[in-house]
């Protein structure tokens, strides 16, 4: 098991919405916004916004992850819009 | 299932003093929103067409169905292979290093 997957679920959701750059086995390089990382497998969601609307979605695999890089500490814009690709649209108020 | 108990241990353990009880729900807490969040990473995949990069340089392209829980493995349709296209196959995650796809960001207001 290397050093990623024994990190526990809080050092990873301190990076949640962080701009991360992650080497991997076979010379793999990634580089996106932190949406999760799977606390089973350790797998890493990488988003990338591609300038045509579309979202990039990559998921470097935990064991396959070797150096992980912070590049940048995102913003409040950047987690809303991760937030909104995947969660469901937030529940109406209801009254008491 | 204990299959499952066995792959997700807990960092701490249990016969630790009460100041750790709070650190323990911290970290419940903290791996409930990850893996509520990776499993919709995985309903925005399913019925899309999925890039796998696996080892030894091997890549291909698939449509994603399934997972299961541990992911251990990826149940995918139309299977693109060098040696043609496989109907239904089951993809074992140990063999993968990355996978990517890509959605409509559409911006909701």
């Amino acid at each position: 098991m290397n050093e990623w997957c024994k990190k526990t679920p809080l050092e990873w959701q301190a990076l949640l919405h962080k701009e991360l750059k992650v080497c991997a086995h076979e010379k793999q390089q990634h580089q996106g916004w932190l949406f999760t990382v799977d606390p089973v497998s350790a797998n890493i969601v990488l988003v990338s916004f591609e300038p045509d609307g579309k979202a990039s979605i990559v998921t470097v695999m935990g064991h396959a992850v070797e150096t992980v890089e912070v590049l940048n500490e995102g913003s409040d814009a950047i987690s809303n819009r991760l937030v909104s690709l995947f969660m469901p649209v937030a529940p109406q108020k209801h009254s008491k | 299932s204990e299959r499952y108990l066995a792959l997700c241990p807990t960092t701490i353990s249990s016969s630790d003093s009460a100041v750790d009880s709070a650190t323990f729900v911290e970290e419940q807490k903290a791996r409930t929103v990850l893996r509520e969040r990776y499993i919709r990473s995985l309903l925005a995949m399913v019925k899309k067409d999925v890039h796998f990069t696996m080892y030894e340089r091997v890549k291909v392209n698939a449509v994603f169905g399934a997972s299961d829980i541990d992911i251990l493995n990826f149940q995918v349709s139309d299977l693109q292979t060098p040696l043609g296209v496989q109907k239904e196959a089951l993809i074992r995650c140990p063999d993968i290093i990355s996978y990517s796809f890509s959605i409509d960001a559409g911006l909701k207001d």
